[in-house]
């Protein structure tokens, strides 16, 4: 009689064999194959002893509470990431409807305010134009200061030992820095100076992101969190998102 | 739990939280248990937990209500603890020294220890000699043993064919049969 191998014996007590009847039929006939198999069954019977670390019944719970704030921040960049694309497709449509309310008119320089109040009432239109578009700016760069802050916390609080898996943060540090770079051009031409220098300050580190494959190496994760804490950037945005705030 | 979860897994589909956290706290153990199993880092199984409901709760649209949450998120939980071996480059690794001397280890043991058994010393040549398994062994052997998941759907998790799935199997219990034998000759379960 042909004995049965361990692969036979292993699949057939997996039920993952081809013949099972027969299997059956050669172990209840064969005494060394049966000894086999009843080997083989203690052995996997003492692998159900493998410790298991006790968890309360309270462990859902406490799942729960430390997914709930990841939840609700996921949530929160959600919402304020759709805040952001429309304040910015706003933007934009204002800005080309002040050109084009600029070109028909003359197209008269938009001066400073103190020049613009002493150049008498023809000018008013102007002003009026521009105060509107000025809010939206400040709505989006206060949106888009809040999008980046939550980023650097994320980055910056991370276990940077096993690096750090990026996920949908590197996809939104591509967009982040499209509109920094337009932020930062529109702080210039405002003549905020502390804003287009954060801004300037902010991008390098945005395009770390925005260029990883979705992961950052332990040694990328360490650089990104010593680069974001040696300018205090996390702080700069911090106060500045606070003050941007607080003017709309 | 199939019932319950069926209407839960509907509202929490609909954006109310107070399901998605029902969801959470019903699995969350089962979760860890096969976490714990696969990693064999109780820290590591608690990342993983995180892990897989955060990657439900964004996948949550594309779970289709006819199928069993508990099924299916326990495979998000498969994905993410093999993600977290990868990560560390246990899998197709051995990570636990060479097998000829965890068997001679093994074979040298006193005959006393018979008496350890069910004891937190056997436990602990358990989890030694799952340590031994590879990372794809010990992958294989894990939803095979404990979550009866058929080959088919091992072999598609892990990136191979049936027969070698098959294989991996085996390969894990004569692992743990060299390891664990000498400890396993006095208990009874005989056929």
């Amino acid at each position: 009689m042909q004995h049965l191998t361990e692969q036979e014996i292993v699949l057939h007590h997996y039920h993952d064999d081809e013949s099972p009847a027969a299997v059956a039929e050669h172990l209840l006939a064969c005494d060394v194959c049966r000894a086999e198999y009843n080997s083989i069954r203690n052995v996997l019977a003492l692998v159900d002893e493998m410790p298991m670390p006790e968890r309360s019944n309270a462990y859902g719970e406490q799942v729960w509470s430390r997914l709930r704030w990841k939840l609700g921040n996921q949530r929160n960049r959600m919402r304020s990431w759709r805040t952001a694309a429309a304040a910015a497709a706003v933007l934009a449509i204002a800005f080309f409807a002040g050109a084009l309310w600029h070109a028909r008119n003359g197209g008269q320089a938009i001066l400073p305010l103190q020049q613009q109040t002493t150049a008498g009432q023809a000018r008013l239109p102007v002003l009026q134009q521009e105060k509107p578009q000025d809010r939206i700016l400040l709505v989006v760069v206060t949106d888009h200061l809040g999008n980046s802050e939550r980023m650097l916390t994320d980055v910056a609080n991370a276990d940077a030992r096993h690096g750090i898996n990026l996920g949908d943060d590197q996809k939104r540090a591509v967009e982040l820095v499209a509109l920094n770079r337009i932020y930062q051009q529109s702080a210039v031409q405002h003549g905020d100076d502390r804003l287009a220098s954060l801004l300037a300050d902010l991008e390098p580190v945005l395009l770390e992101i925005a260029h990883s494959d979705g992961t950052l190496s332990p040694a990328e994760a360490v650089a990104l969190q010593k680069r974001i804490d040696s300018k205090g950037l996390l702080f700069k945005v911090r106060v500045m998102t606070a003050q941007k705030g607080n003017s709309v | 739990m199939e019932l319950i979860d069926a209407a839960t897994v509907t509202r929490a589909r609909a954006g109310d939280p107070d399901a998605f956290r029902l969801l959470v706290e019903r699995h969350s153990k089962p979760i860890f248990r096969l976490a714990y199993r696969m990693t064999g880092n109780e820290h590591d199984a608690d990342d993983v937990v995180q892990e897989t409901f955060l990657r439900a709760y964004r996948q949550m649209a594309r779970f289709e209500e006819r199928a069993n949450f508990g099924t299916w998120v326990h495979r998000i939980a498969v994905n993410c603890a093999l993600d977290l071996l990868r990560s560390r480059g246990r899998i197709e690794r051995h990570t636990g020294g060479d097998p000829e001397e965890a068997e001679m280890t093994a074979a040298s043991s006193d005959p006393q220890q018979d008496r350890l058994l069910l004891s937190a010393e056997l436990r602990d040549q358990v989890a030694a000699a799952m340590e031994r398994l590879s990372g794809n062994e010990r992958t294989a052997f894990v939803l095979r043993h404990f979550e009866g998941m058929p080959v088919e759907e091992i072999g598609k998790i892990l990136g191979i064919q049936v027969n070698a799935a098959k294989h991996t199997i085996f390969r894990a219990v004569r692992k743990l049969r060299e390891a664990l034998e000498p400890f396993a000759r006095s208990s009874a379960c005989n056929i």
